[in-house]
């Protein structure tokens, strides 16, 4: 996944900048971008196992709850920062992107879609969707701000956030023209550029 | 694992940090492992105010080492691959020369008249240990509290002299809170009746009862509150293994020995001389720690103990927004740290996973 996700990222990522990965677990997507596009990158994560992971690569990390902070990291001049299927997860979507694009021109966020037909077809049978991408019953899941892509993107347009760029994933986790006909009733993923 | 310990000498001195002048001088270390073929596997290890030399394993003392948690064959810090070297710091009293050394100009012990060190003192005599003993570089340079300020140091100082450095429940200077907490500590050696004004020696006397107050009260902020609690409670002291008839709660009996045994075996001259240094250093003095870390080439790990409040873990992240700035390849842990500022003392699996995987990658 993260291999196919920095495909995406790399042509928005110029050689040798230097990026924040906002949930960066096991520190993959970041190893991938060091190793491609030579870029400094810090990743930002809370859990133990994981943060161990990301030191076994060489993958510089620190230890954070996302949701207490992204201010602190203003001073570093990130060129971009990233957050892959983590805004659902905070107390505090808006507010991290606002964040985000204060620290950094630009940032890339890629999110689960509600509005995929599966899920769609879940909660028509009335039920809380289950499905491969968001695999968690209701009342285990971290995804507490679920949203769809159309959702997302009036999101932007109210808080004056330039989408630069999309993409759209089928289920496999692939770039697809098909899904981009329709993309909030056939997309699994939507992955974003930013700009303030 | 072999314990080797040895004295290094250095006939041709060091000029301190001061401007003072140490004619020649002797570092006591201890070594761990064998250095391979191109030297590339040599790890410096720097101890907190009052540790010395030995680091790991049982001395001929059959002590424990402080770092032995960590340190050893199949440990985070791996003896079977890696060449380990501590060595006492200079104006300690553990081997090294300090304050019981004798000063050749008055062929007495120089006691108070030992010239105060610094951080930077300790760092540049560890470089001169490391060509001195044929290192080429360090792997890694890592300690905790006062040996974490050490390990930032050298990244600071000798950027082409290590790969990474290991800083642990550590900052880059000394809080007010630190300081004030040393005063307290110094004040009760100074006006022990003992003292003579740092010429204890001279009258064939050792300040014991401030050196213990001063060991009781550092205790006391190595531990947590929680730790504390759980491990002495409100609990009385059997009758039978009382170290003094005053004392009624285990955690007065655990304090008193402690301090007991520390006052018999450290000098209160180097307790002096070691928190002043402590309270004295600030990483990039004239310029700012962003600034000094400008030069910075090594790894960094910096890691912090929810449970430490002498040092905590917001003391190293100053380090590691530091770092980021200069884009330093750095990291920021914090851990549980059951142990208060001592939990860098002590393996978890976090921990020792976290070093291990530091040191190999």
């Amino acid at each position: 996944m993260a291999i196919k996700l920095s495909k995406i990222i790399n042509n928005w990522v110029p050689d040798d900048s230097k990026v924040i990965d906002f949930g960066c677990g096991d520190g993959s997507l970041l190893k991938e971008l060091m190793d491609t596009k030579k870029v400094l990158g810090y990743g930002v994560e809370i859990n133990d196992t994981k943060i161990q992971k990301c030191i076994a690569k060489g993958v510089p990390v620190i230890k954070q709850d996302i949701d207490l902070g992204i201010n602190e990291f203003e001073s570093s001049n990130f060129d971009l920062s990233i957050m892959a299927r983590s805004i659902q997860c905070l107390k505090n979507p808006a507010n991290a992107l606002k964040g985000m694009l204060k620290l950094s021109k630009r940032c890339v966020v890629t999110l689960p879609n509600l509005g995929y037909w599966r899920c769609r077809l879940n909660i028509l049978s009335g039920e809380m969707p289950v499905t491969p991408e968001l695999p968690s019953s209701w009342y285990e899941t971290e995804n507490i701000h679920l949203c769809t892509i159309k959702d997302f993107e009036k999101l932007c347009v109210d808080e004056n956030i330039k989408i630069k760029d999309k993409v759209f994933l089928n289920k496999k986790g692939d770039q697809s023209t098909f899904v981009s006909i329709k993309p909030n009733l056939l997309a699994v993923e939507g992955v974003y550029l930013l700009e303030k | 694992m072999k314990v080797r310990t040895e004295l290094i000498n250095f006939a041709d001195g060091i000029t301190l940090d001061s401007g003072d002048r140490l004619e020649k001088f002797e570092l006591m270390i201890e070594t761990y492992g064998e250095l391979n073929e191109s030297g590339s596997n040599a790890i410096l290890l720097c101890h907190a105010f009052s540790g010395n030399h030995h680091a790991a394993g049982k001395n001929k003392e059959s002590e424990i080492g402080w770092w032995d948690e960590i340190v050893g064959p199949n440990k985070a810090i791996d003896t079977d691959k890696y060449y380990v070297v501590c060595c006492n710091n200079l104006g300690g009293c553990g081997g090294s020369s300090g304050p019981t050394t004798i000063n050749p100009s008055s062929e007495k012990p120089y006691g108070k008249n030992f010239p105060q060190i610094s951080v930077k003192d300790w760092v540049n005599s560890q470089k001169m240990l490391m060509d001195k003993i044929g290192v080429p570089y360090w792997h890694l340079v890592a300690g905790g509290s006062l040996g974490g300020m050490q390990a930032l140091e050298w990244a600071i100082s000798y950027p082409n002299d290590i790969k990474k450095a290991g800083i642990f429940a550590a900052a880059s200077n000394s809080s007010t809170q630190n300081i004030a907490l040393n005063e307290v500590a110094r004040e009760s050696i100074r006006k022990d009746q003992n003292f003579h004004d740092g010429d204890y020696l001279e009258h064939n006397v050792i300040p014991k009862s401030g050196l213990k107050t001063a060991r009781m009260l550092g205790h006391i902020t190595y531990l947590s509150e929680e730790l504390m609690d759980s491990r002495f409670g409100r609990r009385f002291q059997d009758e039978d293994s009382k170290v003094d008839q005053e004392v009624d709660f285990e955690v007065e009996n655990y304090l008193q020995y402690k301090g007991e045994k520390f006052s018999e075996s450290f000098d209160a001259n180097s307790y002096i001389l070691m928190t002043k240094a402590m309270d004295g250093y600030v990483a990039g003095q004239d310029i700012g720690l962003r600034d000094a870390m400008k030069n910075v080439k090594s790894q960094l790990l910096i890691v912090g103990f929810y449970s430490d409040w002498l040092y905590p873990p917001e003391r190293g992240k100053e380090i590691q927004m530091a770092a980021m700035d200069n884009n330093i390849n750095s990291s920021y842990i914090v851990l549980e740290g059951a142990h208060g500022h001592d939990s860098f003392l002590f393996s978890s699996e976090e921990y020792s996973k976290v070093i291990s995987k530091f040191i190999e990658s």
